[in-house]
């Protein structure tokens, strides 16, 4: 963590930039929406402009009203019981997914969408208190480890405010963000503010942010300026699936949140309490002469291996999109998961040629369905628990 | 320069701002210079922002910031051990260096008070109710990692306030000997040599004092909180004894004989499994209240029973006749139950 607040105070040098981006950003969001006439921020012939200070004073009142809007919204969940799941420190976070974490209402009778990262201790009991004051136990129904989210379901409630959701595909990099949870502990949420930084991050499942996002708001909502959601915050890093990757990013001005639009289409088997597993092909890649990336191992039972991928192989492509390096690699295979069907293209010796064509062309096709590491290694600890709540 | 801004819009510093004056036209018109921008505001402040340097405790270092608060010599900053040593220094923004002596300290709110034998070139009044509320901006003015060196002016971090709220009741509360009302920001400050540091509104008044590094212990990351201006203006004016009493007020409430609620929980799942109750006494005021074995009990008196450790150590601490709020899980449901603690039974 030091290193990331170092190097931003180092940056900061050349931060300056800021302040005209304010005046730029203004009218465009907050102020036309809740404040002002738009184009306020540049002065007209008419109307004197508003100071910087003004200006900002009025997105305060811009972010006020956003907090109050999502607020009906945010449930308070609680987990009792449970274990770390991995001793020591993962991004110097003591103790994981402890305390009070935030959910948010996707339908008015008790459907509640939150972070995985909220059960990485595996609690025995969790309940939810509504913004209403109702406190319920909870049951876990189905999880995403893609999106770092699962389903939460309340019984014996009606009538849960929901909240209004900004399109994706309205999302525009820029724009206002705003973080909330109630990870510290009160009642009302803490919030902070930033900008979306990129769209698309994570194999297109996430959303780039420079709000502020920590264990404190995972599984809280990010909001636009009109405290429309955008999506529900949770720790990710490219580079890793693990569940608490992303966590050593916390409040560093790199988070991401998932994109609502995505819900509708997980939501359906989440209710199902089916479990949506990051996609693994089980090879092992090194650099190749050439183009493509050489194959230097195939992991046993994987999905590589029963489609009969050997080593040596030069993976080529995938979807016939090429692949010349691991990031690549990784960045491809982040949009698929588990139990998808995807094609392969690969070179092969001629020497290994299993019929004339091949031996003539040298390539080969390949389908595949992709696997989950979680079918290689089945007693990993700590990987069931999660998928049904056991209470008693 | 501009692919590195995603980050930058909460930070940067006065340096940094007079270059942007240059670039960038908005703010290089002289009258919002006067009358309205963030660099009017921080240029303001820096007069009474001083760096303040102690005794170093291992690994630690002895440093810190802080603001004057009165023109002959009164200056804030955060109480800490770096003020135990031989010497406290204060260098001011005109880089002059002066001895400062300790006045007065509060160990609950982490405050400290300083004197100098100089004249300061400019204060900062304090008002003695708060002047944020959530989703105001303010500029937090400290020097983290000791940036600034000598008369060189002190960063400036812009954030929002994310959440005004108390800590003994909801933060930290078994870690950490803050107590009081705070506010928390989203500008990282938590990091060496911030904490004494001004927060300020957007229009230049003071509205906090940066605190001290500390982590929350609901959710173990970095806090970054400030001590709200009319919780200085009582330090600053005399209002000593506030700790004093709650203090006394503690030690009372030991003194109290401790009761019983006859609920026995199951231990042999280990300490930090869940309270699953195990036996209920019988004629205690558990049983009377028709508990029974296998509820869990998730909370007393609003606070989170997480497991069986935080159950034996909530319990010890109930006076006998003093109602209690136990909520526990039946089933799918949660149970609310108010029951009075009674006098131990001595065995027989």
């Amino acid at each position: 963590m030091i290193t990331f607040l170092n190097n931003k105070i180092n940056a900061a040098l050349v931060g300056s930039w800021m302040i005209g981006w304010l005046w730029l950003l203004n009218p465009v969001d907050a102020i036309a929406q809740k404040a002002a006439p738009a184009n306020q921020g540049r002065s007209s012939a008419e109307a004197a402009p508003l100071s910087q200070i003004q200006s900002l004073q009025l997105t305060s009142q811009a972010f006020r009203a956003a907090t109050k809007r999502v607020m009906p919204s945010l449930v308070s969940i609680e987990s009792f019981g449970g274990s770390s799941v991995k001793a020591g420190r993962i991004g110097g976070i003591r103790k994981q997914g402890e305390g009070n974490t935030t959910g948010v209402v996707i339908s008015p009778d008790g459907y509640i969408l939150t972070s995985t990262f909220n059960f990485i201790r595996e609690a025995s009991v969790v309940t939810v208190k509504t913004s209403q004051g109702d406190e319920r136990v909870a049951q876990i129904l189905g999880r995403d480890d893609t999106r770092k989210i699962c389903l939460l379901k309340i019984d014996d409630v009606a009538g849960l405010s929901v909240p209004e959701m900004q399109p994706a595909e309205d999302v525009k990099v820029g724009q206002w963000a705003i973080s909330l949870g109630v990870g510290y502990g009160d009642q009302t949420p803490a919030i902070s503010m930033g900008i979306i930084s990129a769209k698309n991050r994570v194999g297109g499942r996430a959303i780039q942010t420079d709000a502020n996002i920590s264990p404190a708001n995972y599984g809280g909502p990010l909001v636009d300026i009109q405290g429309r959601l955008i999506g529900i915050c949770v720790p990710m890093n490219p580079q890793s699936q693990a569940v608490a990757a992303g966590v050593e990013w916390y409040d560093s001005g790199i988070g991401f949140a998932v994109p609502v639009d995505d819900f509708a289409k997980i939501i359906a088997r989440l209710k199902d309490g089916q479990r949506v597993l990051p996609a693994f092909i089980g090879i092992e890649t090194g650099p190749a002469e050439g183009d493509g990336m050489e194959i230097n191992g195939v992991s046993p039972d994987s999905a590589a291996a029963k489609a009969g991928v050997i080593k040596g192989d030069i993976l080529l492509a995938i979807n016939d999109q090429p692949i010349n390096d691991m990031l690549r690699l990784r960045q491809i295979l982040n949009r698929f998961e588990a139990g998808q069907e995807i094609s392969i293209s690969i070179k092969r010796e001629v020497a290994k040629a299993e019929d004339k064509a091949e031996a003539k062309t040298g390539l080969k096709k390949i389908k595949l369905v992709l696997g989950s590491v979680i079918d290689l290694t089945p007693k990993e600890p700590g990987e069931q628990q999660v998928d049904k709540p056991k209470v008693r | 320069m501009i692919p590195f801004n995603f980050r930058l819009i909460k930070i940067f510093c006065v340096l940094g701002m007079l270059v942007a004056c240059l670039a960038t036209p908005v703010v290089a018109q002289p009258n919002q210079v006067a009358t309205g921008s963030l660099q009017a505001t921080i240029d303001r402040a820096q007069p009474a922002m001083v760096k303040v340097f102690g005794a170093a405790a291992g690994k630690v270092e002895g440093v810190a910031t802080g603001f004057a608060v009165s023109k002959d010599g009164l200056i804030l900053t955060s109480q800490g051990v770096f003020l135990d040593g031989k010497r406290v220094r204060v260098v001011l923004a005109d880089g002059s260096e002066h001895t400062a002596s300790v006045l007065k300290r509060d160990r609950q709110r982490q405050l400290a008070l300083l004197k100098i034998e100089a004249e300061l070139p400019s204060w900062f009044e304090l008002a003695d109710k708060p002047i944020t509320q959530q989703g105001d901006w303010v500029v937090a003015i400290c020097n983290a990692f000791k940036v600034a060196d000598k008369a060189e002016p002190i960063s400036a971090t812009l954030g929002i306030v994310s959440l005004q709220s108390e800590m003994d009741a909801k933060l930290t509360k078994r870690d950490y000997a803050f107590r009081g009302e705070l506010f928390l920001i989203d500008a990282i400050t938590s990091n060496p040599g911030a904490a004494g540091g001004a927060v300020l509104t957007a229009d230049g008044r003071l509205a906090g004092l940066v605190g001290k590094i500390i982590n929350s212990s609901e959710t173990n990351t970095r806090l970054n909180y400030a001590v709200p201006c009319n919780v200085l203006h009582a330090f600053v004016n005399g209002d000593e004894n506030a700790s004093n009493t709650l203090a006394a007020s503690e030690l009372l409430a030991e003194k109290k004989e401790i009761g019983e609620l006859g609920i026995q929980v199951f231990l042999m799942g280990g300490r930090k499994s869940p309270a699953y109750v195990d036996r209920i006494k019988r004629g205690s005021p558990a049983a009377e209240a028709g508990m029974k074995a296998d509820d869990v009990i998730v909370s007393i008196n609003g606070e989170k029973i997480a497991s069986v450790k935080d159950f034996q150590d909530t319990i010890k601490t109930l006076p006998v006749g003093e109602e209690v709020l136990l909520i526990y899980k039946r089933g799918n449901g949660l149970i609310r139950q108010k029951l009075v603690p009674a006098a131990k039974r001595k065995r027989k």
